[in-house]
């Protein structure tokens, strides 16, 4: 019984982590339909700056959170003006521009910083466990927990209940038609790729204590993101969650009773199932054609 | 024939005529080496210029079949090896070292080397149309098939990875005998395994211009353009589809075959997504709709890279070019340098391109429509 909580608790840490690498994701692809390669290098410049930050300037990890979100979002908005934009009617091109993006990104990061793997501290106040109904848990790992809910609930907010988000759902239902309603598409399309960037930023940081810190990092995440995305249909936030959910606790379990390896092989897998008989993702919010 | 198309098989003869007289001038075994490699490249990115270019699957997973090729080559190879390297009773040496006592049933029948060739383009296409089925059968499209064909490759590596017992695990399989056929040593430093390489990539390029040639070729290419529609006519897209894949997954099997050959190993980086996303930037870069494009992209853009990774600082800064170069690419030409190539050449010489053009245009019109049974 207290393996299985164990057990559970671990797939949750790992979920968490995942929804919040998926979210700007599932932002990104369920809006724009940009398939974006370089998220994984979003959220590799969210640890760097995180480790930047802290290294010569002496910020904490938490108050550095905003600048971090702030910095990598400026850079999405750059590249949304700079190159994406002119993609949307080439969907497949963008897989190809963004990986450059991503290359470029991760080159410049190892001519600057240099390649080999950075460590970022944790808080000093997180650094602690928290006994929770019966199982000890890391506190950082509980924060980040929270904190990728919070920002689910945030995201969820800012989709369903403003005016921005409402303008977001409508270009996503019928670009033209929106357009011809008065909603600047463009400017809409670059809010999200920015904001689906910074939030992979966050992503980047707060993973940061809990792995090293390499070019390569980004890599690893963006795979695991996509499927994410894919499983849990376009253009549902629920989706999102669920699917890291259920992806966070299946890479637990699976690697708990054989090795990391085959987890990963027999997730992949599963999800080339899903996508096979069910493209609209499994939790797909039903959209008039 | 159209003088299109007999301009083309010129241009694609001399510039394979140019790549077999290579050897009468440099007689370098590095520099032979060298070129042999990126020449298998070529071969590898004239596979995906297939079924990308002409059919429109963007296989992000191409280098799956480069790398299964390159195993069964390294299977044979390795039951070849000279009893001094190998483990007691004829084992390969990394088997003993993971305490496997008999040679597995799937190593047995690599001990003919006729098999592990046979194997090599085998096991691929056998592969390709498996997934084929299963992708195309469902009518998955456009940006799924990119992600399945991902997922697929990066669980052949996880595997490869993880079964160290039968496949060396992160190391591959190294320590290779080298191949013999007819009393012919292909030494990896030496001109005979250049020769072997040009006269397989000439074979494989004039056998992907036949297919894009073919009737079949028209219809792959019609499938890329405008799939329902072909559907409507029709036309069992599928099956072509997974035609395509397949042909593609059987030159790629060869180009890894070659590859183990020239590098004397193989190893999980042949099925890595690096490599496999590298296909695509050569195709992306050569003109992904034209074979020779992607041939020559391919090898102009890793023989830059070799050329300038004998500095270390130099090789950082080209992969930073290359991505840029990359973006630029996919943003101003679509097709690619051979694309910008022909648009020039149009400029220059309007009758040739044009009125070619205009013929060619006019014929695929013609032979799409003659088959015309209800759609299913």
């Amino acid at each position: 019984m207290e393996t299985l909580t164990a057990q559970i608790v671990t797939g949750l840490s790992i979920s968490s982590i995942l929804l919040l690498v998926a979210l700007g994701l599932a932002i990104i692809y369920g809006t724009t339909g940009v398939i974006n390669m370089a998220h994984g290098e979003f959220v590799m410049l969210g640890a760097y700056s995180a480790w930047f930050l802290q290294t010569f300037f002496g910020i904490g990890l938490i108050e550095s959170l905003v600048v971090i979100f702030a910095m990598v979002a400026a850079l999405g908005w750059v590249i949304e003006r700079v190159v994406i934009r002119y993609l949307y009617r080439r969907p497949l091109d963008t897989i190809l521009a963004t990986w450059g993006i991503g290359v470029m990104a991760q080159q410049a990061i190892r001519l600057s910083v240099g390649g080999e793997l950075r460590y970022v501290e944790m808080p000093p106040v997180m650094d602690g466990s928290i006994v929770l109904l019966g199982i000890e848990m890391s506190a950082f790992r509980l924060f980040v927990l929270v904190l990728a809910i919070a920002l689910f609930a945030f995201t969820w907010y800012l989709m369903y209940r403003t005016t921005i988000g409402m303008k977001l759902r409508a270009i996503t239902q019928n670009r033209e038609i929106a357009s011809c309603f008065g909603i600047n598409s463009g400017r809409i399309y670059s809010f999200t790729f920015a904001y689906g960037a910074g939030l992979a930023g966050l992503a980047g940081a707060l993973v940061s204590p809990l792995k090293s810190v390499s070019p390569e990092m980004g890599t690893t995440y963006v795979v695991d993101a996509f499927m994410i995305v894919v499983l849990g249909g376009v253009e549902s936030l629920i989706g999102t969650m669920a699917s890291s959910a259920i992806l966070g606790q299946l890479y637990g379990f699976v690697a708990f009773f054989s090795n990391d390896t085959f987890a990963k092989a027999l997730v992949l897998l599963a999800i080339v199932v899903v996508i096979r008989f069910r493209p609209q993702g499994l939790f797909a919010a039903k959209v008039r054609a | 024939m159209s003088r299109r198309t007999a301009v083309q098989i010129a241009v694609y003869g001399i510039v394979c005529l140019a790549i077999l007289l290579v050897p009468t001038f440099y007689d370098d075994a590095f520099v032979l080496n060298k070129y042999s490699r990126y020449l298998v490249l070529g071969i590898l990115a004239i596979a995906l210029s297939l079924s990308w270019g002409y059919t429109g699957i963007l296989n992000l997973g191409q280098a799956t079949s480069f790398g299964l090729g390159s195993y069964c080559m390294a299977m044979g190879l390795k039951l070849r090896t000279v009893p001094v390297h190998t483990g007691s009773a004829g084992l390969p040496d990394f088997m003993v070292w993971n305490n496997v006592d008999k040679l597995p049933w799937f190593w047995e029948p690599f001990n003919s080397m006729t098999f592990a060739i046979f194997a090599g383009i085998a096991v691929p296409v056998i592969f390709a149309v498996l997934l084929g089925w299963f992708i195309f059968r469902g009518r998955v499209t456009g940006v799924y098939v990119a992600i399945i064909t991902l997922a697929v490759l990066v669980v052949v590596n996880l595997l490869i990875i993880d079964q160290q017992r039968f496949t060396g695990g992160f190391n591959g399989i190294t320590d290779l005998a080298q191949l013999e056929i007819f009393g012919l040593t292909f030494d990896a430093y030496g001109s005979s395994s250049y020769y072997l390489i040009a006269v397989s990539l000439t074979f494989s390029l004039f056998f992907a211009l036949a297919i894009t040639k073919s009737k079949a070729g028209l219809i792959l290419q019609a499938i890329r353009d405008q799939e329902n529609r072909v559907r409507y006519f029709g036309y069992d897209v599928a099956t072509f589809k997974m035609f395509s894949f397949a042909v593609s997954a059987g030159i790629a099997g060869l180009a890894g075959m070659l590859y183990t050959i020239v590098m004397e190993f193989a190893s999980p980086t042949f099925l890595g997504v690096p490599l496999s996303l590298a296909i695509v930037i050569w195709c992306a870069v050569g003109g992904r709709q034209s074979l020779l494009g992607a041939m020559l992209g391919a090898i102009v853009v890793t023989g830059m890279q070799g050329a300038l990774s004998e500095s270390e600082t130099f090789l950082d800064t080209w992969t930073l070019i290359m991505g840029f170069l990359f973006v630029v690419v996919v943003l101003f030409l679509p097709k690619g340098l051979a694309g910008a190539a022909e648009m020039l050449l149009d400029r220059i010489w309007p009758s040739a391109g044009n009125g070619n053009g205009r013929a060619n245009k006019s014929t695929s019109r013609n032979t799409l429509p003659r088959k015309t049974e209800p759609a299913e």
